[in-house]
């Protein structure tokens, strides 16, 4: 039992390792900036890292859902593009309200959605193909309403600027209150019920691990695996709204390549392309250390274009560790004799311990000083012998091995000249 | 150097874990040049990790490998083919587009001007050599896809023969081959044991067993049983060191169902698909009706049209006697229909969740309240199945992957009895499961129905079949043939139902 107990404590200790790990990394590389870079650690720069991380982080939300049900979205980036534009062009050339620009946002990002959905669930298009369809389609339809013209939204002076108070408001001192984290992670906590704590959440899972075995089970796999792509387009809807309350100007041809960096926020995140797994804390995790990279790299003096050779690295990096712990955590080892008899003595020792604590709550002094001996005695042996046989067993394992090159060597030689 | 020695490839004491099952345990065997040693058990015995760890694709945990009489631990399949040892699986692994010289000297292609350009004619003269030598009459220039899957096969003996071998293991080999090619392939073997390769065949087909082997190893649970020759052991002593002690061949001699018990389900004239055709039938209330029939006789197909997993031409379904239409699954679940299918991995769990999340897939729609999971519930519910059912797992938040089959099967029982379901289909319920959980299957698929709960039963084992079912539905082709009672049944009318050409 004892044995069992250490075994599910080392799992547990693998487990939690990897869940800290992406954590860790953002916290350390923060202060490698900070200890590194000049002004890195100052209220503007984290203000900063926020702004950059808005539109990327909404679209690395959204595009988790499609990736846990086993799919990809490629279309992220230029729907929300194509929302922010012709948003940009109701409102400019149009005359329409602020407000209901917006709204035309949202409208246009959730029906790609629902179109990327359409396409995937009920036509049964592969995910990847039919979203690079989306993404060359929205880029056009973006082109054609904004006749080829960037669209600038209002800026703060305006009345109309009122919208970027969403993402940032900048009092009369000029101090900026990054009200955008909020809106991110409160999307970010609803996605995390959503995922969690929903019937579309375990199904999202569900699908993701196995579709053919959902359906089987009942679930309308058409339906769910529709609605996560919805969840993609409303998520593109919000970023379509918090670029240009960032960046003030929307551009036709701006957006492609983002879906890239949405995608790898995700998997530096730890969430697996081929589907069943997946967290939003570990998505906006990735977002952050995006984010951090590209504010850092600047105060180092490298150009911004670093960022995305690091992100690259990053990437690599994060899945070839993800996939070395997994293998790590599904290993069965093999226990030797020398384990066994740790198990073993380990029994014994807590055996010892608890006629010790009863010695003791009965005040026996005499018995508890005999016992105290003996118990000491029995935890240095029993960790001299492991250390012993353990050290043997190494020694057995080494022998085994030089013997079987030898043989092997030898073994050669015969085939060869039996030729 | 005691060449004299016997033994080509001698394993000892072998040993193999996988996480949640312990799938070699202190196996022996060993191989003499110029024999075919038969290796055969039932599925799950042990004899495909056996030659995975002769072959170095798997590693073994513990034991000895002597090979020529030198200790011999391959460290994966390219090695163990440099030394000589090849092995030829059951599923084919060539590739179809590429000629039949390219595949067999895939890697080792002759080549000209300094090894710059392939030497496409040296290599098919090789080719054709090899051939000659094995007697085969191929076309090395044809593409492999070109050809018969005998022929296929053919080529990839030859393939392995190219590389010198002294042991080849060939998996099955005979699956997919007419006859006159598993003639072919008999001939072949014996050209190659006359120059003194040792061969180890593994086959679920007696009489094969009996042509073409020397020596017979048999395999159970993991365990080494025994080795005999060929010539002094028959069938039936072969079939009972397979099956060993079995305690649950003993037939069942009368329903349980009580007569007059209600009809729950009423299939009428069911067409679907190419296999099945007109097919109609009663389940009642408590009963386990098996369905019996030979590979490709349309069980399978009439289970998963009757759940709603594939779509229906024509027919009528009728549950508790109104009539029902079915068709996708979710139907079939609301209607308290529950599948659980032959092939677990594939079409019944979600492997890389949990044992909790498995449990109630079919039933969030019963666990959430305003829109959020009952986390508690689910717990509840779960943790109250895993102990009806003795579900052997650490914790309900146990990915699934680490369990047994058994425990795997038991977790899809629970998933469908947490669902309510009043109709059980059991697709071939033990394949692939332990014998010891076998007979934990077999008593709760009883007490199941002496709960009230109508089970279809589909399986391929005859003694399965005979031991489970009170009522026998025999189907062949897509139809249903012949329909038994228990008291009436045995292995013979079976038989008889399922050749039987409707």
């Amino acid at each position: 039992m004892a044995l069992l107990n250490r075994e599910k404590a080392r799992r547990f200790r693998e487990k939690s390792m990897q869940r800290l790990l992406a954590p860790a990394a953002l916290v350390l590389l923060y202060l490698f900036f900070g200890f590194f870079g000049r002004n890195f650690f100052s209220y503007n720069t984290f203000v900063n890292i926020l702004d950059a991380s808005y539109y990327i982080g909404f679209l690395a939300l959204g595009v988790t859902f499609v990736i846990i049900t086993g799919g990809i979205d490629l279309s992220v980036g230029t729907v929300m593009m194509a929302a922010a534009i012709i948003g940009g062009t109701a409102y400019r050339t149009w005359g329409w309200p602020m407000w209901a620009s917006l709204i035309l946002i949202m409208v246009i990002a959730i029906g790609f959605g629902f179109f990327n959905g359409f396409m995937v669930a009920k036509l049964k298009l592969p995910p990847f193909i039919a979203t690079l369809g989306t993404m060359m389609i929205s880029m056009g339809i973006g082109s054609i309403v904004s006749n080829v013209r960037s669209a600038a939204f209002p800026p703060r002076t305006e009345a109309d600027g009122w919208f970027r108070d969403i993402f940032k408001i900048i009092t009369e001192d000029r101090f900026a209150i990054p009200t955008g984290a909020v809106v991110l992670f409160s999307v970010a906590i609803i996605f995390h019920i959503i995922l969690t704590r929903t019937k579309m959440g375990r199904y999202i899972f569900a699908i993701g691990s196995n579709k053919e075995a959902a359906r089987l089970s009942g679930v309308n796999v058409e339906k769910w695996q529709m609605s996560a792509y919805v969840v993609s387009g409303v998520a593109a809807g919000i970023s379509g709204i918090s670029f240009p309350a960032v960046y003030t100007t929307v551009m036709p041809a701006q957006g492609q390549g983002f879906e890239l960096f949405a995608i790898a926020g995700a998997v530096i995140g730890g969430t697996s392309l081929a589907g069943g797994s997946g967290t939003i804390f570990g998505t906006l995790i990735g977002v952050f250390i995006m984010a951090v990279l590209r504010n850092g790299l600047p105060s180092m003096n490298l150009q911004a274009h670093y960022q995305t050779f690091f992100t690259g690295v990053v990437v690599v990096g994060a899945v070839l560790l993800d996939m070395y712990r997994t293998k790590k955590t599904t290993e069965v080892r093999v226990l030797t004799p020398a384990d066994a008899y740790k198990g073993d003595m380990a029994l014994a020792i807590d055996q010892k311990k608890r006629e010790l604590a009863e010695a003791k709550s009965a005040g026996d002094s005499k018995k508890v000083g005999f016992l105290e001996a003996e118990f000491k005695k029995l935890h240095a042996e029993s960790t001299e012998t492991y250390k012993k046989m353990k050290a043997e067993e190494k020694a057995e394992a080494a022998r085994v091995l030089a013997e079987e090159k030898a043989a092997e060597k030898e073994f050669r030689d015969l085939l060869k000249n039996e030729k | 150097m005691e060449l004299k020695n016997d033994s080509l490839l001698r394993l000892q004491d072998i040993e193999k874990s996988f996480t949640g099952v312990h799938a070699l345990k202190g196996v022996q065997f060993d191989l003499k040049p110029g024999e075919v040693h038969a290796l055969v058990g039932e599925n799950g015995a042990g004899k495909s990790t056996l030659v995975k760890i002769m072959t170095g694709i798997v590693k073994k945990d513990a034991g000895e490998i002597f090979y020529l009489n030198h200790l011999f631990n391959p460290r994966d399949p390219k090695h163990s083919l440099e030394m000589g040892i090849g092995i030829i699986h059951q599923e084919l692994n060539m590739m179809d587009h590429l000629t039949v010289a390219h595949n067999i000297f895939i890697g080792r292609e002759s080549t000209s001007f300094g090894g710059l350009l392939l030497d496409e004619r040296t290599q098919n003269r090789r080719a054709e050599e090899l051939f000659k030598r094995l007697n085969m009459n191929i076309d090395p220039t044809e593409i492999l896809g070109d050809l018969t899957v005998g022929k296929q096969q053919m080529v990839e003996i030859a393939k392995a023969v190219s590389h010198n071998l002294k042991v080849l293991i060939l998996d099955e080999p005979s699956a997919a081959l007419t006859l006159t090619e598993i003639a072919e392939l008999f001939s072949i073997m014996r050209d190659l044991r006359n120059q003194g390769v040792g061969m180890i065949y593994i086959s679920h087909r007696m009489d094969e067993i009996g042509a073409i082997t020397d020596r017979v190893t048999v395999m159970r649970d993991g365990e080494y049983v025994g080795t005999q020759l060929t010539k002094e052991i028959t069938t039936q002593q072969i079939i009972n060191m397979m099956v060993g002690r079995v305690i649950y061949e003993e037939p069942k001699t009368k329903s349980n169902v009580p007569t007059g018990a209600p009809v729950v389900l009423k299939v009428d004239k069911l067409n679907a698909g190419k296999l099945v055709k007109d097919v109609s039938f009663e389940l009642h209330k408590g009963e386990i009706l098996g369905f019996a029939g030979l590979m490709g006789a349309g069980r399978t197909e009439t289970a998963r049209a009757v759940f709603g997993a594939d779509p229906i031409q024509s027919g009528m379904m009728y549950i508790h006697g109104k009539p029902v239409k079915i068709s996708r699954p979710a139907d079939g679940v609301k209607f308290g229909i529950g599948y659980l299918s032959e092939d677990r991995k594939r079409f019944g769990l979600a492997l890389n969740l949990t044992v909790k999340e498995n449990a109630v897939l079919a039933s969030y729609e019963d666990y959430q309240k305003n829109l959020f999971i009952q986390a508690k519930e689910v717990e509840e519910v779960t943790d109250e199945y895993v102990k009806k059912l003795q579900i052997k797992t650490p914790s309900i938040d146990q990915i699934i992957r680490n369990l047994s089959g058994g425990n795997q099967q038991k977790v899809v029982i629970a998933k469908w009895l947490i669902r309510n379901s009043e109709v059980l289909i059991f697709d071939e319920p033990t394949r692939g499961i332990d014998v010891g959980a076998k007979s934990e299957i077999y008593s709760l698929m009883s007490e199941l129905a002496a709960a009230g709960k109508s089970i279809i039963m589909i399986s391929s084992e005859l003694p399965e079949v005979l031991r489970m079912s009170d009522r026998i539905i025999v189907m062949c082709e897509g139809r249903v043939t012949g329909e038994l009672d228990i008291s009436e049944a045995s292995q013979e009318k079976i038989i008889e139902y399922a050749t039987m050409r409707g």
